[in-house]
C-alpha cells in the first residue's frame, strides 16, 4: 500500500492556528488548542511560523523508549506511529524522547496523545486554506518540491524577459 | 535608539529545556541512587569490617550497626512510588515493566523492583538473630551479591535512563551515569554516616566510620572532577548541549548550580569536613556537613534534569537562517 504523510510547507503557514483547533474538535470534541496532536510554534517578532506535527519517523524513538508498548506502529495502517489510551500509563517518556517535542500530554485523559492522521483523512489538511499542510504520497514528496522548484525558475525567468 | 535584535532560538532568555521531568523525577533519582549507593557501601563495610552492635529490643537482640548499613533499599523503596507519584494514570503503574526490551524505564522498574525485594531480605536475615534463617549458608552470600550487583545496577540506571534520552545533548553521554553513580556513593555513604553518628542506637565502631569518612571525601573530590569533565563533554557535544551548560551557568538555572550545586554539594562539606577533622571530629560539624552534601545531591540531579534543551531539528536551523537573512536586510 503507498503510504502517505503529511507535508509541512512553512513559508505558507499564516500562524492562524486553526489546525490546532479542529484537530481538538476532532479528537477530543472540545475547542481547545492545548489538547491539539498539532502545534503551530510562532516566532511573532520576525514573522515565522511553523506547524509542528508528528513525522511517524522511521525510527521512532517514542516506540523505543514507550515501558508499556502503548506507543506502537501499525505497520498496516499507513505504517503509522499511534498511542494506545487504554494503555499508556501518562509518564511522558516519549514526551522527552521526540525530537521533535510531539507526543503531548492530554491534562483532562492524564495521557500522551499523538498524531494519528486521523484514520486516513487528516483535519488540519482539510482545514488549512493556505495548504501549509498536505497529505500526500511520501514519494511523491521530492517531486511536488521539484515542481514549485521549477515554477520559481520560470518565474523568475520572465521576470527576466 | 536601535535594539540588538534578539535571536529567535539561541538567546539565553528564550532558551527551552524540557519541562516534563521536573522535581517528583529528581526525587525519584536522587533516593534511587543515595539507597543504591548507600547499599554499596554498606556492603562493602559490612563484609570487611562486620562492625556489629546488637541491642534487645521488644525481647529480641537485634544487631543495629547492620540496619545502619543495609537501610539502602528502604530509601529506595521510599523513592520508587514518586516514580508512581508522576504517572498520568497510577493505577496503571504495573503495565511500566512492559517492555523490557527496548525501555530503560521498563528495566529500571525490574531493576528497582528486584533490588528492594533481594536488599530487604538480604537486611533482614543480617539484622535478625534467627538461628533458622543460617546465617552462614553459601546461599546468603549468593543473595547478597545478587543485591550487590542490582544496587549497581540501581545507581547506573538513574543515569542510564536520562542517557537513553538521545535528543537531549546534555543527558546523551556515558559521563552522566558515571556522575550519578559517583553521587550516589558519596550520599550514600553519607547517608550512613548520618545514620550512625553520635552514640546513638546506630553507631558503628570508630573503624568503620574513619573508613566511611575518608572514602567519602575523596568521592566529593572525584565527583567534582566528574561533573566538570561532564560539563566540559556537554558544552563540546552540540549547540544544545553549550546551551545547557550556558543555562546551568550564566542562565535562569545558575542559582541552583552555584548555590545548590557547587556551593551546598561540594564547598561547604568539604570545608565542614576539614573544619571538623582539625577538631578531631565533632558531629554537629559532620551532621551539617552531611545535611548539605544530600541536599546537593538531590540539587545536582534536579539542575541535570531542568537543563536539558533538546537537539535541533533541521527546521530549527531553517528558521535561524531566515531569521539571519530578514536581519541582515
Amino acid at each position: 500500500m503507498e503510504q502517505k504523510v503529511l507535508v509541512v510547507d512553512q513559508q505558507k503557514c499564516t500562524g492562524c492556528r486553526l489546525c490546532e483547533l479542529v484537530c481538538s474538535v476532532h479528537h477530543t470534541g472540545s475547542s481547545n488548542p492545548s489538547r491539539a496532536r498539532i502545534k503551530v510554534v510562532k516566532w511573532e517578532h520576525v514573522g515565522i511560523y511553523l506547524p509542528m506535527t508528528c513525522n511517524h519517523c522511521e525510527k521512532a524513538y517514542c516506540v523505543e523508549v514507550c515501558p508499556t508498548k502503548a506507543c506502537h506502529r501499525e505497520a498496516e495502517n499507513n505504517n503509522r506511529v499511534v498511542i494506545d489510551k487504554n494503555l499508556c500509563i501518562g509518564c511522558r517518556t516519549c514526551v522527552v524522547a521526540c525530537p521533535f517535542g510531539h507526543p503531548f500530554f492530554d491534562i483532562q485523559d492524564r495521557v500522551t496523545v499523538k498524531c494519528d492522521y486521523c484514520d486516513g483523512d487528516p483535519k488540519c489538511v482539510a482545514f488549512c486554506d493556505p495548504k501549509a499542510i498536505t497529505y500526500v504520497d511520501a514519494d511523491m514528496i521530492q517531486v511536488t518540491k521539484k515542481r514549485e522548484a521549477a515554477n520559481k525558475f520560470i518565474e523568475s525567468i520572465k521576470q527576466v524577459r | 535608539m536601535r535594539t540588538e535584535p534578539i535571536h529567535p532560538t539561541r538567546y539565553v532568555k528564550h532558551l527551552r529545556p524540557q519541562k516534563e521531568w521536573k522535581e517528583i523525577i529528581a526525587i525519584y533519582l536522587y533516593l534511587a541512587g543515595m539507597g543504591a549507593g548507600s547499599y554499596i557501601i554498606g556492603a562493602l563495610i559490612n563484609w570487611f569490617i562486620n562492625p556489629s552492635k546488637v541491642i534487645p529490643i521488644w525481647g529480641l537482640p537485634i544487631d543495629t550497626a547492620k540496619v545502619a548499613l543495609l537501610w539502602g533499599p528502604i530509601l529506595v523503596a521510599i523513592g520508587a512510588p514518586f516514580l508512581i507519584l508522576d504517572l498520568g494514570i497510577k493505577r496503571r503503574f504495573l503495565y511500566a515493566a512492559l517492555n523490557p526490551r527496548t525501555s530503560w524505564v521498563a528495566r529500571g522498574f525490574l531493576i528497582l523492583s528486584i533490588f528492594i525485594v533481594f536488599g530487604l531480605v538480604v537486611m533482614a536475615k543480617s539484622v535478625l538473630p534467627f538461628e533458622w534463617l543460617r546465617p552462614g549458608s553459601p546461599v546468603w552470600y549468593l543473595l547478597e551479591m545478587i543485591a550487590f550487583i542490582f544496587a549497581f545496577g540501581t545507581a547506573l540506571y538513574t543515569g542510564i535512563l536520562l542517557k537513553a534520552t538521545k535528543s537531549i545533548p546534555l543527558w546523551n553521554t556515558y559521563l552522566l551515569p558515571l556522575l550519578f553513580l559517583v553521587s550516589a556513593l558519596s550520599t550514600g555513604s553519607m547517608a550512613i554516616i548520618l545514620s550512625t553518628l553520635g552514640p546513638g542506637l546506630f553507631s558503628l565502631d570508630a573503624a568503620a566510620l574513619k573508613i566511611s569518612m575518608g572514602g567519602e571525601q575523596i568521592l566529593v573530590v572525584i565527583e567534582g572532577v566528574v561533573l566538570f569533565l561532564y560539563l566540559s563533554r556537554s558544552y563540546r557535544a552540540s549547540e544544545q548541549g553549550k546551551d545547557s551548560v550556558r543555562l546551568l551557568l550564566f542562565g535562569e538555572k545558575k542559582l541552583l548550580f552555584w548555590g545548590g550545586i557547587v556551593l551546598l554539594g561540594f564547598i561547604f562539606p568539604v570545608v565542614l569536613e576539614t573544619i571538623s577533622s582539625l577538631s578531631h571530629g565533632n558531629p554537629v560539624l559532620i551532621f551539617a556537613a552531611g545535611v548539605v552534601l544530600l541536599c546537593g545531591g538531590f540539587f545536582l540531579r534536579l539542575g541535570v534534569l531542568s537543563a536539558g534543551i533538546r537537539e535541533q531539528i533541521p527546521m530549527h536551523r531553517l528558521m535561524e537562517i531566515q531569521y539571519e537573512l530578514r536581519t541582515m536586510k
